[in-house]
């Protein structure tokens, strides 16, 4: 396989609604990343398109509806789909492409657009639900991860005010980031834990928002990479996995699924011992116990130990491990598969040295992002050098 | 075993949906409701009007910032007729529909044409008709129908 480098990137605001269409969000995103990488629109070969449900825009065959503002016109186009694991899963199936030869330049687009359901996402959520077995109760997406959440709480023997310190370090992070959606520079442990309970243990600044937003990456081949980029960021192992679809046969305290996921990254990018090679991280947040959840299921952090180190301040952005630098979804916000911009593109950032004021210190030479969704037992995992 | 043995459950997939116009399509149909014309946005770089407008060239990727108006005149370039409805119910009255393509511009209109089917030809010249001021809302139905030159 070839070798394949993230040579651009680029995001829009992330806001509960833009007045932009999700084409133009597209559009906005591509042109940023396409300038970072000094290059054009004849320039790209193909391009993947990542969305989740076409019910939060409210077109079917969303990928269709957004080819021309992801710049997919007249080349070949295809969109993939894993949930809320398309942020990580995209830039996968464009690694792909050019990793296989078919194309030396390729576009990577996500967008959600959430605001165009009403009166909320919910609405949408209330559907991906067995019609048989778990319909009749009516269930609210936060059940399912409230009994996630208690059963990782119960098996470890987790305080909730230390997986609020997850959502005070992401939304204070988030300061920093110019798209953000919802950060807060004053924001306390009491706050989440006075703020209105959901779904027990899950409460209201526990969950990050539904927001529009889209972000786009430009791959490229070793020769390209090499020829226009002075700061390429090389995918060195990619890895995703998906659990059964039944609840209730899931380990809700350990994410299996992922761990095998990580271990397909890591053999590829011949990493051996990921918590000392890995420098700066980016798991999927979009609650703030999962961060910890997937820092455990990446083997980041022994079970259970996650919410230690977050104690401990391991993971701030000047911490030994440096989590969700960016601010994450808690911070940034949440437009499902455009969250590729605040994963795998601020590892993309970070590595290249162009994070601004996000910057970890010292220089990171290796990075990992992480998204996850489907029904939420999947997984994508990207292994990234400096 | 047939329908009537299978045990069965009703429900639905609800949800109402509200769409933002867009960047170009704010001003596009702000035009319609205020001005009573059709606005394209033209690029430059590749000497295209597109019609609807858009904010970018979907051929080299610039930003579009150039308005012209689109000269109330085109022609008809492809027409049906249909006799059922968006349910597939019988229309009372057939409805003729043709796509319009307007001269100088990328793109075109598909919208109803108030004719019998018989006098919609290919090629005949049709113009926009705007519904009246103040009952106009900046939607595309703000356009009532062609009618022919």
């Amino acid at each position: 396989m070839r070798k394949v480098a993230v040579i651009g990137a680029g995001m829009t605001l992330f806001r509960r609604r833009l007045l932009e269409t999700g084409k133009e969000m597209c559009f906005q995103a591509v042109q940023m990343a396409l300038e970072e990488a000094g290059l054009e629109l004849k320039d790209v070969d193909a391009v993947v398109s990542g969305s989740a449900p076409d019910a939060f825009d409210g077109v079917h065959m969303k990928g269709e509806y957004l080819l021309d503002g992801a710049g997919g016109v007249r080349k070949p186009y295809m969109r993939v789909f894993t949930g809320g694991g398309t942020a990580c899963f995209s830039p996968i199936a464009g690694w792909w492409h050019v990793a296989s030869g078919l194309a030396d330049v390729v576009l990577v687009v996500n967008e959600e657009k959430m605001s165009s359901i009403t009166p909320h996402p919910q609405y949408a959520f209330a559907n991906i639900w067995d019609p048989i077995l778990d319909r009749p109760l009516k269930p609210n997406l936060v059940w399912i991860f409230a009994m996630e959440m208690n059963r990782y709480m119960t098996v470890y023997g987790i305080e909730k005010a230390d997986i609020a310190r997850v959502a005070v370090k992401n939304k204070r992070n988030a300061v920093d980031h110019p798209a953000a959606q919802l950060a807060d520079p004053n924001i306390t442990v009491d706050d989440v834990l006075n703020s209105e309970v959901m779904a027990w243990p899950v409460q209201r600044l526990d969950i990050s928002p539904p927001s529009d937003g889209a972000s786009a990456l430009v791959l490229a081949s070793e020769d390209v990479a090499r020829q226009v980029s002075e700061t390429p960021v090389w995918i060195s192992g990619v890895g995703w996995c998906i659990d059964s679809t039944m609840w209730t046969n899931r380990d809700l305290s350990f994410p299996e699924y992922l761990a095998r996921a990580a271990q397909q990254a890591y053999g590829m990018a011949k990493i051996e011992n990921p918590r000392k090679e890995v420098d700066v991280v980016e798991p999927y947040d979009p609650f703030d116990y999962k961060e910890l959840h997937h820092l455990e299921g990446l083997l980041l952090a022994d079970k259970g130990e996650a919410p230690i180190l977050t104690r401990e301040g391991v993971t701030q952005r000047d911490g030994e491990l440096p989590t969700c630098p960016s601010g994450g979804l808690m911070g940034v916000g949440n437009p499902i598969a455009a969250t590729m911009g605040i994963k795998t593109g601020e590892i993309y950032w970070q590595l290249a040295g162009k994070a601004g004021r996000r910057q970890v210190p010292g220089s990171p030479q290796v990075g990992v992002c992480q998204a996850w969704g489907d029904l939420m037992q999947f997984s994508s995992v990207m292994v990234m050098r400096a | 075993m047939v329908g009537e043995e299978y045990r069965r459950w009703e429900g639905d997939m609800e949800a109402l949906y509200v769409y933002t116009a867009g960047v170009a399509g704010d001003r596009f149909f702000r035009e319609i409701r205020d001005n009573e014309r059709l606005m394209g946005t033209y690029c430059p770089e590749c000497d295209v009007t597109y019609l609807p407008p858009r904010l970018y060239c979907e051929t080299c990727f610039s930003e579009l910032n150039e308005w012209e108006e689109i000269p109330n005149k085109g022609r008809v370039d492809a027409i049906t007729v249909a006799y059922v409805d968006d349910k597939g119910e019988r229309l009372a009255r057939p409805k003729v529909l043709a796509m319009v393509r307007f001269l100088g511009a990328n793109g075109g209109l598909i919208h109803v044409v108030d004719l019998p089917e018989e006098d919609v030809y290919r090629g005949m010249e049709v113009e926009v008709v705007y519904l009246p001021r103040g009952l106009r809302k900046g939607s595309f139905l703000d356009i009532l129908h062609f009618k022919a030159i």
